[in-house]
């Protein structure tokens, strides 16, 4: 009897222990995990865009990772790219494929969950949640398609202050994003310099040369040319514009890679076949690689999101509120900043990354630079580059023990 | 080039430097200088450094750098940003020593700048005597694979000075306490000197 009691005894401890473990189980990966998140912001102001258009009660999709600390100085809010999401370090809801920065972001990564609370907010204009051309205008009650206002970088980064105000942080830790990501972070340092204790700006440039914008242009009339774009509102009809979204993702996908890296990828090598074919089916390998880019994109984007957020883009020059000076632009940014570029980056090049660490400079800064080499193009910040990942991880932990 | 690890070294060139300077180290190594002024004198230092496994390394300790080369990427920055510039066994590796020099008294108001002096009397024996390039501690390549492109000796160095109007305020020995200013062209300096060490500027 006593013996029994005692099995039964053991068997409850061992539920309680099991339960326990589960339970810290779920905590340690509900810590690590996040689930989207979803805020309406500007409930009592309206944001007033660039553009003049203004914007109420507009929502923003966000992620977080790992645990704002009571001095609430370990916040590193993360700046996405123009077809990157609030999905940073989380498996992607549509695709299933795991984060677009899983490799720099998560427990003892170079950004480091266990250490830093990381806020990843997808842009208003963007299609992952956050106000944008197919989000419901509450005043038409459908979407608004086109008639969703041009938004501008510093508007998103407007967006963006909100949020962080939303989850009270005064000072953020970090703010960091690769190319149109970077450009936020620009625009962070040169509209709230107060409120970055420091930056990484990665792959990315002050203002987009007639190159981008030529690139962009392309992408934008591949999309409109579609007859199924029609006029942008696709959303209640059976035909949407897949290939001239298709077809602006080739095209931009391809500005992504590096020449080297394509031809000892690919080279003229043929697909699925020994020999040319006389049609105009994919016979070369980079062909079947860029139409699956082009189609597997589609699933996950809008085709007006492409379009306002390309022009953003565009339009961003972070001296145009200055009369055109970049040390105008950043005279009261006192935060510590590391550039990083690629050598084989031709989007956003080197020489364009340098320009900014010699307007940061000129004015004093904490400014450091590396030149990553790499054959993997402006994609580099999304690839495996340890070199990169070191750089990002003695930049972060040697800021955060000086604080 | 590991020459300048030393902390006695480093102590010559901090007693050179005034609390709360500003400061530039071009051809800053791991940043360990930097580490050393910012605790002893607590400048507001910046790297250079042209070798990326060191630009690691100043970043993990903390220390601004850019990833760069001195004959090239002094330029990027204005004129007197810094109280000093430090540019320490670096000149002899630089393709443009004039230009650099030029630079370094440009971007900051003075400039510390040492370097191997190649009329050590050790050198000159070796050169006399066996009739090869001289290998020692202090120039510890071979000729063939030396990332040095342009020894100077003391005395050359005093004259691209006066060439390019620099003002030499201090000289001294970095292998010795001793920071006297060299008495011009004085024979038994170039003799003695392992290394050259100065203090420069110009207006």
């Amino acid at each position: 009897m006593s013996t029994a009691c005692g099995r039964n005894k053991n068997a409850a401890k061992e539920v309680v222990e099991t339960a326990k473990l589960s339970c810290e189980a779920v905590f340690f990966w509900k810590n690590y995990m996040s689930e989207n998140k979803i805020v309406t912001l500007a409930e009592d102001a309206p944001l007033i865009l660039d553009g003049g258009a203004s914007l109420s009660k507009f929502k923003t999709a966000y992620t977080t990772y790992g645990t704002l600390n009571e001095k609430k100085n370990n916040a590193i809010l993360v700046c996405h790219a123009l077809t990157g999401d609030q999905f940073v370090a989380s498996d992607h809801p549509i695709t299933k494929k795991s984060g677009w920065w899983s490799m720099v972001v998560g427990p003892n990564k170079s950004i480091d969950t266990n250490k830093f609370f990381v806020i990843c907010p997808n842009v208003i204009g963007g299609c992952m949640g956050s106000t944008g051309p197919k989000e419901i205008n509450p005043e038409s009650k459908k979407e608004f398609a086109t008639d969703f206002p041009v938004v501008t970088i510093a508007d998103m980064v407007r967006a963006q202050k909100l949020l962080i105000d939303y989850l009270k942080i005064e000072k953020i830790f970090c703010v960091t994003g690769g190319s149109m990501g970077g450009m936020l972070v620009l625009e962070w340092l040169s509209k709230f310099p107060e409120m970055v204790h420091s930056a990484i700006p990665i792959a990315t440039a002050t203002n987009h040369s007639a190159q981008n914008i030529a690139l962009n242009e392309l992408a934008r009339q591949s999309i409109m040319a579609d007859p199924n774009w029609q006029s942008g509102n696709y959303y209640h009809t059976d035909k949407k514009p897949l290939k001239g979204l298709s077809v602006a993702r080739m095209a931009a996908h391809i500005s992504y890679l590096s020449k080297e890296a394509l031809q000892s990828k690919f080279g003229r090598n043929l697909q699925d076949k020994n020999s040319l074919d006389y049609s105009f089916d994919a016979d070369f390998q980079i062909e079947s690689y860029l139409r699956h880019q082009g189609f597997t994109f589609v699933d996950r984007f809008d085709a007006n999101s492409y379009l306002y957020i390309t022009r953003a883009m565009d339009y961003f020059d972070v001296s145009s509120t200055h009369n055109g000076s970049l040390v105008e632009a950043f005279k009261n940014t006192k935060s510590k900043i590391l550039c990083v570029s690629f050598t084989s980056d031709w989007l956003y090049p080197t020489s364009e990354n340098k320009k900014i660490v010699k307007v940061f400079n000129s004015l004093g800064l904490n400014v450091s630079f590396i030149e990553i080499e790499t054959d993997g193009g402006h994609d580099s910040f999304l690839l495996e580059e340890p070199k990169f990942f070191e750089a990002i991880k003695g930049f972060v932990n040697s800021t955060y023990e000086n604080l | 080039m590991s020459l300048i690890n030393e902390k006695k070294d480093f102590g010559i060139i901090a007693n050179l430097i005034p609390s709360n300077a500003s400061v530039i180290d071009v051809g800053c190594n791991d940043g360990s200088l930097l580490e050393y002024l910012k605790k002893h004198k607590n400048i507001d230092g910046r790297g250079m450094e042209i070798d990326q496994k060191k630009v690691q390394l100043c970043l993990a300790k903390g220390i601004s750098v850019i990833e760069g080369d001195a004959d090239k990427d002094l330029y990027d920055y204005p004129d007197k940003i810094f109280d000093y510039s430090i540019l320490t066994y670096t000149l002899q590796a630089t393709k443009r020593p004039k230009t650099v020099m030029q630079q370094l008294v440009r971007i900051s108001k003075k400039a510390i700048i040492s370097f191997p002096n190649f009329g050590h009397w050790k050198i000159g024996a070796s050169l006399l005597l066996n009739r090869k390039m001289p290998v020692s501690e202090k120039l510890s390549y071979s000729w063939h694979e030396t990332p040095n492109l342009h020894f100077c000796t003391i005395n050359d160095f005093i004259d691209l000075c006066d060439e390019i109007n620099i003002t030499i305020e201090k000289s001294g020995n970095l292998s010795n306490k001793n920071l006297e200013k060299f008495h011009g062209k004085n024979f038994m300096d170039s003799y003695f000197n392992e290394v050259g060490l100065f203090l420069v500027s110009k207006d």
